[in-house]
């Protein structure tokens, strides 16, 4: 990969520790991957949650915020793995806290947005179409990538920081026109949507498509970007997919001939019994659960209004916990329009700040977790420790509340 | 770069380390992969593509802290993850993990686990060794 002359000196240390670092990084990335050279990008999304980084993590992001390193453009974070507010009433043990608490203060005195989301897309981080950002998570790339139009990889932990600290990324992958053509084309065959066949679509789109750029036609015109964003999760859990072209929204592609570039590509129709071989995969057990789970990805304030509205009136039931996982903003949204009050008075809680899939649901002491997410029914049930079953959600509300 | 020898561990299907592999043992857990229950350690690791979770190379950069890493990948699209844990595993802790992409899965798909691979990344050449 091609470096300038300032480039070169960054490498060589003459402008710091922290930028040498992460051009050390970014620039070995960069050949490893046939990028032609580092492009500007507008911002960054990163990763700073301590049960993905683990110690490796902590003592990644220390070394660049203890030699310098500071965030050159705009820079998000996706969540913790504690609520940052209120971690002890949820049980986290201290000593598991003051890990993700130095991971924290790392990030923070980088001069990132203290956000703690994987919607940062709806709270604090809008890139607008054709704009090149590095973003980690991803759900939230998918999202950049699709109905944004701009234009991100799946930057991974690590890498994230360092094109954040240089405010570059190797042009590479989903940058490039000619890798953003749908290479199979998915064709919704059915009508009357629940909410889990969005994120059940998107599974089967992820799975299906391999390293392809998937297409997909047939969702109702009445789709809202809080679904999307759900099957966007779902295909990336279940592959690596970082786009998905849907005509008609996507940017760009107005129609499936856009999309594909004029390309005649595979065709496979998406039909109730492919939905219903996702839903039996990611439902591994019917036991009933010690924690409910919503909001994998992070619900929107929207989304907790239409929670309150289904809760409301009812009673948890004994031995189940319910979590509704979102973002600060969010949270103070939903706490002054009333909508948490009327989740808290069923038993339920609203975590902020953090999610189930990176919170430490284990050593929480959770064995069965129930929930709408496919990709945190997808997550949970690859780590092979706890149980996980998979409803909507009015489903799971009738189950656990009264 | 650099070059490795060891057995291979050769999974069909999408893999990642995100949630699917621990660290502590590198031992595979993810209930949707067809290694499940072994072990990546020491080992020439192929799977096709990865997917999911943009964490995963921190999971396999604590492997490598751990001592329990593959010795090298082998991949048929790239996945961004190994590249980057790989590179992470040499500027962070010096070790070489040299991962190749691009080598479609009907080139390794007769490749049984536990097969003797010798892998040279500097030539772009995967060898198995009988």
């Amino acid at each position: 990969m091609y470096l300038d002359p300032f480039q070169e000196k960054t490498l060589r240390g003459e402008l710091g520790e922290a930028k040498q670092f992460a051009m050390e990084i970014v620039s070995k990335v960069g050949d490893a991957v046939g990028a032609d050279e580092l492009v500007p990008i507008k911002s960054a999304h990163v990763l700073a949650h301590y049960s993905s980084l683990h110690d490796a993590g902590v003592e990644v992001l220390e070394r660049f915020a203890n030699s310098g390193g500071r965030f050159a453009v705009p820079t998000s974070v996706d969540p913790a793995s504690i609520d940052l507010q209120n971690w002890k009433s949820f049980g986290v043990p201290e000593d598991y806290a003051r890990q993700q608490f130095r991971l924290c203060d790392a990030y923070a005195r980088m001069g990132g947005m203290r956000c703690w989301t994987c919607v940062q897309y709806q709270v604090c981080n809008f890139p607008k179409e054709g704009d090149v950002v590095a973003w980690a998570e991803s759900s939230a790339v998918v999202f950049a990538n699709s109905i944004l139009g701009s234009r991100s990889n799946k930057i991974t932990a690590g890498m994230d920081i360092a094109c954040a600290v240089l405010g570059l990324t190797p042009r590479f992958g989903m940058l490039l026109d000619e890798n953003r053509q749908a290479r199979i084309s998915f064709k919704l065959v059915l009508k009357g949507l629940t909410d889990l066949d969005y994120r059940s679509i998107g599974f089967f789109v992820g799975r299906n498509a391999g390293a392809r750029v998937p297409s997909l036609t047939g969702l109702p015109s009445s789709v809202t970007s809080d679904q999307i964003k759900h099957l966007g999760a779902g295909a990336a859990a279940a592959g690596p997919v970082t786009m998905i072209h849907f005509p008609g929204i996507t940017p760009g592609s107005k129609r499936m001939v856009e999309a594909s570039g004029g390309e005649r590509v595979e065709e496979m129709e998406i039909t109730r019994s492919s939905l219903n071989d996702i839903e039996s995969d990611l439902n591994q057990t019917s036991e009933f659960p010690d924690l409910v789970a919503f909001g994998v990805p992070h619900l929107s304030v929207n989304e907790l209004g239409e929670l309150a509205k289904l809760l409301d009136g009812r009673r948890l039931k004994k031995g189940v916990k319910m979590y509704a996982y979102t973002s600060s903003q969010s949270y103070d949204m939903a706490e002054r329009a009333g909508i948490s009050a009327t989740i808290e008075r069923t038993g339920a809680r609203i975590s902020h700040s953090t999610d189930a899939e990176i919170s430490p649901l284990k050593a929480l002491g959770f064995n069965t977790v129930l929930t709408n997410s496919a990709k945190l029914a997808e997550i949970v049930s690859s780590e092979g420790e706890i149980r996980v079953g998979y409803a909507t959600q009015k489903e799971i509300i009738e189950r656990v509340t009264s | 770069m650099g070059s490795a020898r060891g057995d291979a561990l050769v999974s069909q299907g999408a893999f990642t380390f995100a949630h699917g592999v621990d660290p502590s043992t590198g031992v595979v857990t993810d209930v949707r992969s067809d290694v499940r229950g072994m072990n990546v350690k020491g080992k020439i690791l192929f799977y096709p593509f990865g997917k999911g979770s943009t964490t995963a190379s921190s999971w396999f950069l604590e492997t490598v802290r751990l001592g329990n890493n593959p010795v090298a990948v082998v991949t048929e699209a790239v996945d961004l993850s190994a590249v980057i844990g790989s590179v992470m595993a040499r500027v962070v802790y010096g070790k070489e993990i040299p991962v190749i992409s691009g080598v479609p899965r009907t080139a390794y798909s007769a490749l049984k686990s536990g097969d003797k691979i010798f892998l040279d990344a500097e030539r772009g050449e995967v060898r198995a060794e009988r």
